[in-house]
């Protein structure tokens, strides 16, 4: 039989336990959250950049600039919010697209991060609509570079 | 009991094509090679990571490729006579990948979507040997798959084979387009583009009654896209937005474009002329 004082103690630990996984889980929502907001910010600017590219908008420098700027604020918001850290692999109540092997040994993310940041360093750096569009694509397959490894087929 | 196996022994049994079933036919590479853009071959068929120096553009095989039963590695497409098809004979070649029955008379497993080549012209097939036969041969020794108990599992093919091999060859609708047709011959057949876009029912055999509308991932994690309603419901504004969208993928932002092993898929369609993309998107766009 057990003593009452250690079934008590017994029972505060998984109560405190149970708290602490479900504050965590709680979290990982917010950040899976913060991780899709980044992900809409960033489709949005590049419906933008794209249409200048299929030539279904005209070349804009000033949309150029704000469309890569809406990107940088997306990755500094993302970065704030911990978007991206391990503890937001899965969600208690949120599905997220982001596949485990980002954070698994060997992840090659972190490279996958760099191509995008430098794409759009890259493009930021074009002047006219040739070097807009000669430097565009490279901005896209670095999106796309992470997506076909690390994002799950959502249908 | 002994009636049952000796059921499950000539229903599981290999039914090759008979050598007759070879046309006369002046193979043409170029075709081939088409067809084999079409097919993706090598994104599957691809070289050994774990070996240094083999030429990625060639389909020596041997890489892993992961499915629910365990890894395959698909073995090498290279004329090389010791490892590769450099020894098969047409007849061979065209069982294996309209039959799904291996030199050795084995049973493939499906993850090579022999049941889409099927539906193929024999010529069109010897055209993809012409072809593979004119690059430079890859000694590439077969890995074997790691799946267990492998050679029930074969035999038990063939049981699958029997319910889902459907052999019926592709025929033109002569109520339709050429293009439309282009566009049909290509999905259904090279492209088996169904193999993943169409779900299977409780066989594990294509859904016919749900073609191309999408189902869970073979691969087991998340969900493959149907193609029907493909301008409804505004993933492309219009056919042509489809072609650009095979020809650059998601580096002109088409971001459906990548994931799932879409994106592979993706860059062999790009190396398609622009009249056989025309008409894979006229004919996909054609369901409503």
């Amino acid at each position: 039989m057990l003593s009452s004082k250690l079934l008590k103690s017994l029972t505060a630990g998984v109560l405190v336990v149970g708290l602490g996984v479900t504050l965590a889980y709680a979290a990982a929502d917010d950040q899976i959250k913060a991780r899709q907001t980044e992900m809409k910010a960033n489709g949005k600017a590049m419906g933008a950049l794209a249409a200048i590219m299929k030539g279904e908008a005209p070349y804009d420098a000033a949309v150029v600039k704000a469309s890569l700027d809406a990107m940088a604020a997306a990755d500094a918001a993302a970065g704030e919010a911990k978007a991206w850290d391990a503890s937001s692999m899965e969600g208690a109540t949120i599905e997220t697209w982001a596949k485990p092997e980002i954070w698994a040994e060997g992840s090659q993310v972190g490279a996958k991060y760099q191509a995008w940041v430098d794409a759009r360093t890259a493009l930021a750096a074009t002047t006219d609509e040739a070097g807009f569009k000669a430097a565009f694509p490279a901005l896209g397959a670095s999106c796309g570079g992470c997506h076909e490894m690390y994002r799950k087929p959502k249908g | 009991m002994v009636l049952g196996l000796l059921a499950f022994w000539l229903v599981s049994a290999p039914r090759p094509l008979p050598a007759s079933a070879v046309p006369a036919h002046t193979a043409n590479a170029a075709n081939g090679q088409l067809l084999y853009n079409a097919g993706g071959c090598k994104s599957c068929h691809k070289p050994n990571p774990d070996v240094a120096g083999l030429d990625s553009s060639l389909p020596s095989g041997g890489a892993p490729f992961k499915t629910p039963i365990g890894t395959l590695y698909p073995p090498n497409l290279t004329p090389d006579i010791e490892t590769g098809i450099g020894a098969w004979s047409d007849i061979e070649f065209v069982n294996a990948v309209q039959r799904g029955i291996s030199k050795d008379s084995q049973h493939l497993i499906p993850a090579f979507p022999y049941t889409s080549y099927a539906r193929m012209p024999v010529a069109d097939v010897l055209d993809i040997r012409a072809y593979l036969m004119s690059l430079p041969p890859v000694a590439s020794p077969k890995r074997d798959a790691g799946v267990p108990l492998a050679f029930i599992l074969r035999r038990g093919l063939g049981l699958w084979k029997w319910i889902s091999l459907d052999t019926t060859a592709w025929m033109p609708d002569t109520t339709q387009s050429e293009g439309w047709n282009r566009g049909s011959y290509l999905v259904n057949g090279p492209g088996h583009c169904g193999e993943c876009h169409t779900p299977r029912n409780l066989f594990m055999a294509s859904d016919t009654s749900r073609f191309l509308m999408g189902g869970p991932h073979p691969e087991g994690v998340g969900k493959v896209p149907s193609l029907h309603k493909l301008i409804e419901s505004k993933r492309y504004k219009d056919a042509a937005d489809l072609v650009l969208a095979f020809q650059n993928g998601e580096s002109f932002g088409y971001e459906h474009m990548s994931a799932g092993g879409m994106g592979q898929v993706q860059s062999n369609l790009a190396k398609l002329p622009q009249g056989d993309l025309e008409a894979i998107a006229y004919y996909l766009t054609s369901f409503k």
